[in-house]
């Protein structure tokens, strides 16, 4: 009796657990009020977030990911870079055409003011005379040698010493003069100098310690030369960023900057709908109605970057099927990407048709994506003698079934295409294996043995971007190809054309933008006609915009180039 | 006046004695009473027809079948437990999702109760110098918490293994990964209960008495001493099923279990993070499931343990 | 019990050792840690060669191994990458203390780990003391009630509490608690983080904030543990010194809370010892669901980076804190129940 007790209680409970997923389901997603929401049993007089006394601004950033330095000098991911934007300083911004605005400098160098040189191996840049430090020593052209210096020091574990070991010297006839010296015209010189070291902060740690791994600054920038001055960093919580008094251009308008660090987009997407944050970033397609319903704007920005599609194409390594161009096509119009980004990414992107989408001037005329076209994929797939031989459903040439490899990271919505993908090739009698991976495994060396490297991918994907403004890109070149003798090489495709080798290293010496143009142009055309890379959607940066702020812009390279007109409303 | 004598005496004895039970027929007698047991044995049953029997009424096409402008219906007659972010029938996924979560759970088991009993066993009967290594090995595994293990091991052989075909039927290497991982951390425990068996029975007069007759050591191990252990053995091992179960959601949960395309409940569970408020159905079925295996395991094993507690001999 | 203790020491050294090697062998096939240090580009080719060297990963394994235990302070290394060793490494190595820097963050594992630690600990501290609380009281009364109708509502509400995966209960109460209240206009518990960041990190938010945390970690603990209390309370209630105190005449209240609690707490107090270290780990699932900044988000952030020093250095840190909590157990349990004495 009392045994069956317990099980009409069980089926209690679980009737009760179905009723309240029941409540849920027939909810609608709308919030219902704006209603402030501060609990009732907080001890703490809190202002609620809606009402921040007009005397003290505080905006609230979300970031998905918590940056792992401040300096700039071991910056590596997309937050720690853009976070220096508050509290550092670039020699020039972008606006939100994407065009360049000196702030250090009066003028941009060219070789009209003669700031370049006719042979480009020089470049000279003038630099304001009243910009200065948070602690009010002006930022002069030691600063600026200093952070090269440092940066392609050896002892120094910078991440990156791109772009600075592409200048050979540095230097300093003046305080306010900087002299740049190049063994080869470097087209990209523009991706130079975001963001500077205080030498004179550093160069006594430097001269101590011989490195400037240790150094407190880069954790902690008590002196910084941008229009906020960073105040705290809680590992795991929060960074706050206070607004710089000694700014040398007109001061911000809002006081505080919090940032604040949560682990996922749900978390993200949570708080700026309950409005407790005024600002978040790349932002998934899928959670934009919620957002929007409950008022946050939503801007995306090119940023240069596209979800894409990479075909290797190495007759020691790729299935044979892929080595016929046609081929590549038929693959290329066998999948619909259009109607993946129009119900999966809610049509917030398009398909882009050029690696170079989000640079129009290079991209002109603009290539367009191959149509979602399965009969003519069959027929090219026909007449390049794949046919179903055997009835398995599966096309086959000489007693090779076409199965071909699928790999990218375990990020979900590539998850989703690639099982969409499946399918839609499966209709035309593809069978492709899906394979998925870890980033850090993913995108590892080729003496890891890192998957892209293997030679086992036929089909590589993650985004990328040419090193926007800059259109320069290098994967492609022969001399890139990984060996035992290269282990370093990035051409994880294996394809070595002459042509576009040609092309690729052209391209990167062209100072003239006309004639860069003409060669980006070619390399353009090329891709698309021998089917190296497809696009999946535009990937630019997604921008969640709190009914609070106003007079916000976005640019895809400086993205806080305004941020002193932001204000609360 | 009679006396006792004369009378003849009533074989009452051997008429009215009951037949001596076995500990299996003590068992399933004392099983029987046990109504949660039964309700948790009848639960599996209904879980294992569910996963299997539905794969007759929906096949695993339609179950990988996408179609991403019918993505996240709510339930309705035409799908039942609603569809998925591109489109998937859930329905159908829980069906090849609950096939791959029980075998991960049984199968696991299966590894973990060999290692288990091979560790105990020649810990406990040998013991000396083998069972301090042994041992050693154990309480070095338990020192680590169980989750960290098998994240790390997850990550370590992630990737690594290609897909499976089976006849018509692909699966993700990442099933042979979990399987062997869940089942490589939790097998300490069965060990220790094992040896502390052995530790006590190896004692026995039997057992002088098998080795008096110069009975091989392994033949006394595996046909004179591992019979009597079963019971704590099949108690541990039921209730791991639960467990491992468990142990696959978690790590699918934190996106290193199983990969898509194969099914869990767990990694669907992971997936439905996302939209949690505005389509709870996504979590909503493959959690009950789960929880629905776990409570019927977690009764029987309650049930198991009552009826074969050797310490009790009421019926 | 001194020369116990140092035996029991003695015995954890070559355990941890053997276990840090097992472990360091497995980190080296975690993933490339440099992978991902180009930032949202792959990593330049010129800047992983010289990344490689610069953090030590172009050494054989044994050597890492090596450095990572004893440091590099007697060894010279490439510190200008051209190829000759010139000066002496500067890592102490771990039996000096120096865990390491992390490979992502450049700063040194202890300072990362110490500042999550007090935030796990709180968690985790609250989650055990709600969890003992409500075991014992559920499992005493269940004891004496045996068999009583509320014993078996609550012994089924255990049974399906201990069945749940944590992320279910932990979503489920999310879903009711926050979106449901909120949606209905009642105030609702927040989901994300220790505090409201308008608010500040006072203590009333993070108490706030805890609740939700609390609750799904606890509901899991607090059904197996009150199971066994249940049990042990039973076989104890069994005893025949029990019987004794009741023919005696005493109080229940005594009988119960005196007599059988106190030879109970042996086995109840060996399970909660054991299972403290494991505090250290965090609740690696809860914490990723609330966002909550402990050593569990600490440990999946950065093995899935491939960091190889934070991911040995948590995993070492609640190994020798099981080891440790082992032998405090022993000596707890040895003071508490007169019949054990180690030589």
């Amino acid at each position: 009796m009392k045994r069956n007790l317990n099980i009409l209680l069980s089926l209690v409970v679980l009737a009760g657990m179905i009723l309240t997923a029941c409540g849920g389901a027939a909810a609608t997603q709308a919030p219902s009020s704006n209603a402030t929401e501060e609990p009732s049993t907080s001890a703490t007089e809190a202002p609620a977030p809606t009402e921040a006394p007009a005397e003290n601004k505080v905006a609230t950033f979300i970031w998905t990911q918590e940056f792992t330095t401040l300096s700039p000098l071991y910056a590596s991911g997309w937050f720690t870079t853009t976070t220096q934007q508050f509290w550092n300083c670039w020699a020039w911004l972008y606006d939100e055409t994407n065009t360049p605005f000196p702030s250090l400098v009066t003028e941009i160098p060219s070789l009209e003011n003669g700031g370049i040189s006719e042979d480009g191996l020089t470049i000279t840049m003038h630099l304001r005379d009243d910009i200065k430090w948070s602690d009010n020593e002006p930022i002069t052209s030691e600063d600026f040698r200093f952070t090269w210096a440092m940066t392609v020091d050896p002892k120094n574990t910078v991440n990156s010493t791109y772009p600075y070991d592409k200048v050979s010297a540095i230097e300093t006839p003046d305080p306010q003069t900087v002299v740049m010296k190049f063994d080869a015209p470097f087209a990209a010189w523009l991706i130079l100098w975001k963001g500077i070291a205080p030498a004179h902060i550093l160069q006594p740690v430097y001269d101590a310690d011989g490195t400037l791994d240790n150094a407190d600054w880069n954790n902690n920038p008590t002196v910084g030369c941008g229009s906020y001055n960073f105040a705290e960093w809680e590992s795991g919580s929060f960074a706050r960023f206070v607004r710089n008094d000694n700014f040398y251009d007109e001061p911000a308008k809002i006081n505080e900057i919090f940032i604040r660090f949560v682990p996922d987009d749900t978390s993200q997407t949570n708080a700026l709908v309950a409005g407790d944050a005024d600002l978040g970033l790349f932002v998934p397609y899928s959670e934009t109605p919620k957002l929007k319903e409950a008022g946050v704007t939503i801007m995306t920005e090119p940023s240069g970057y596209n979800e894409s599609w990479f075909f290797q194409v190495s007759e020691e390594f790729s299935h044979p099927a892929m080595l016929d161009v046609n081929v590549r096509k038929a693959i290329a119009m066998s999948i619909d990407f259009a109607s993946f980004d129009r119900d999966v990414n809610l049509d917030v992107v398009k398909v882009p048709g050029s690696f170079w989408d989000s640079l129009p001037f290079y991209n002109d005329p603009a290539v367009q994506p191959y149509p979602y076209d399965p009969e003519a994929a069959k027929a090219l797939l026909d007449a390049a003698g794949w046919i179903d031989s055997n009835g398995d459903g599966t096309r086959d040439k000489d007693g090779v079934e076409f199965v071909i490899q699928h790999g990218t990271t375990t990020r979900e919505v590539r998850q989703e295409l690639q099982a969409v993908a499946q399918q839609q090739l499966a209709e035309v009698g593809i069978k492709l294996e899906i394979l998925n991976y870890d980033p850090d495994i993913f995108f590892g060396s080729y003496s890891d043995g890192a998957p892209v490297y293997t030679g086992e991918l036929d089909i590589q994907e993650w985004s990328d971007a040419p090193a926007f403004p800059d259109p320069d890109i290098y994967y492609w070149l022969c001399s890139e190809i990984p060996s035992a003798e290269n282990p370093s090489g990035s051409n994880s495709f294996y394809i070595c054309d002459e042509e576009l080798d040609a092309l690729l290293q052209l391209q990167a010496t062209q100072l003239d933008p006309a004639q860069r143009q003409e060669t980006i142009s070619k390399i353009n055309q090329i891709f698309h006609d021998k089917v190296y890379w497809i696009g999946a959607w535009q990937d630019p940066d997604v921008w969640a915009v709190g009914s609070r702020l106003s007079g916000v812009k976005f640019s895809g390279v400086s993205p806080f180039f305004n941020i002193t007109e932001w204000d609360i409303k | 006046m009679t006396t006792a004598s004369s009378l003849p005496v009533p074989q009452l004895a051997d008429d009215l004695s009951t037949p001596s039970l076995t500990l299996w027929q003590l068992g399933w007698l004392r099983f029987r009473r046990h109504k949660m047991a039964l309700f948790g044995g009848v639960v599996l049953i209904l879980l294992f027809i569910f996963s299997f029997g539905g794969a007759f009424i929906y096949t695993e096409k339609y179950a990988n079948f996408n179609d991403t402008s019918q993505r996240l219906l709510s339930p309705s007659a035409e799908h039942p437990f609603g569809t998925d972010s591109i489109g998937r029938d859930i329905l159908a996924r829980t069906i090849y999702g609950g096939q791959i979560s029980l075998f991960i759970g049984f199968v696991a088991v299966l590894i973990e109760t060999v290692l288990g009993i091979l560790v105990g066993a020649l810990a406990g009967f040998y013991g000396g110098a083998v069972d301090a290594i042994l041992m050693r090995i154990t309480e070095a595994l338990l020192n680590i918490p169980t989750i960290f293990l098998l994240l790390v091991m997850a990550k370590f052989f992630g990737g690594k293994i290609p897909d499976i075909h089976i006849g018509e039927r692909a699966f993700s290497g990442s099933v042979v990964v979990i399987v062997v991982i869940i089942g490589a951390t939790s097998w300490m425990y069965l060990a220790r209960i094992v040896r502390a068996e052995f530790l006590s029975w190896k004692e026995r007069e039997f057992i002088l008495a098998a080795r008096a007759t110069g009975t091989s050591n392994l033949e006394i191990i595996f046909y004179h001493i591992l019979p009597n252990t079963f019971a704590p053995i099949i108690v541990s091992s039921t209730l791991s099923v639960a467990n491992a179960i468990l142990s696959e959601s978690y790590i699918s949960f934190l996106g290193l279990g199983v990969q898509e395309p194969t099914a869990t409940w767990g990694n669907m569970l992971d997936k439905s993070a996302k939209y949690l408020d505005t389509s709870p159905w996504l979590w909503f079925f493959p959690g009950m499931l789960i929880l629905l295996t776990t409570l019927g395991i977690n009764f029987l094993g309650d049930g198991l343990r009552d009826a074969l507690d050797p310490r009790s001999r009421t019926v | 019990m001194l020369q116990y203790i140092i035996k029991r020491l003695f015995q954890g050294i070559p355990l941890l050792i053997i276990l840090s090697l097992a472990l360091f062998l497995l980190m080296m096939n975690l993933g490339d840690p440099i992978a991902t240090m180009g930032g949202r580009t792959l990593t330049r080719p010129e800047d992983r060669e010289r990344l490689m060297r610069q953090l030590g990963l172009d050494k054989p394994i044994a050597v890492q191994y090596l450095y990572w235990l004893i440091g590099n302070t007697w060894t010279k290394i490439d510190s200008d990458g051209d190829g000759i060793p010139d000066k002496n490494g500067t890592r102490l190595g771990i039996l000096r203390g120096d865990f390491g820097t992390s490979l992502v963050t450049r700063k040194p594992v202890t300072e990362m780990i110490g500042e999550r630690i007090p935030n796990t600990l709180i968690l985790m501290v609250a989650s055990e003391i709600v969890t003992i609380v409500f075991a014992l009281v559920l499992g005493i009364y269940s004891a004496l009630r045996q068999y009583s109708t509320l014993d078996n509502i609550l012994t089924a509400l255990l049974f399906i509490g201990y069945s749940m995966p944590v992320f279910f209960i932990s979503l489920m109460s999310m879903y009711i608690f926050a979106v449901l209240f909120k949606k209905w206009g009642w105030p609702y518990l927040p989901t994300v983080g220790m505090f409201d960041p308008q608010v500040g990190k006072t203590s009333a938010q993070v108490l706030w904030h805890m609740v939700l945390p609390v609750i799904s970690l606890s509901v899991i603990y607090f059904a197996a543990y009150s199971r066994y209390i249940r049990s042990t309370m039973l076989e104890v209630l069994s005893q025949d010194y029990i019987r004794t105190a009741k023919s005696k005449g005493l109080p229940r209240r005594q009988v119960v809370y005196v007599h059988a609690l106190k030879n109970a707490a042996l086995p109840i107090v060996t399970v909660i010892g054991l299972d403290l270290p494991f505090l250290l780990g965090g609740a690696v699932v809860t914490e990723r669901i609330f966002a909550w900044p402990g050593m569990g988000r600490l440990f999946l952030d950065h093995l899935s980076r491939a960091d190889i020093s934070v991911v040995m250095g948590i995993l070492m840190l609640v190994a020798t804190a099981v080891v440790i909590f082992q032998i405090i157990t022993d000596i707890i349990y040895a003071w508490l129940d007169p019949r054990i004495r180690y030589n």
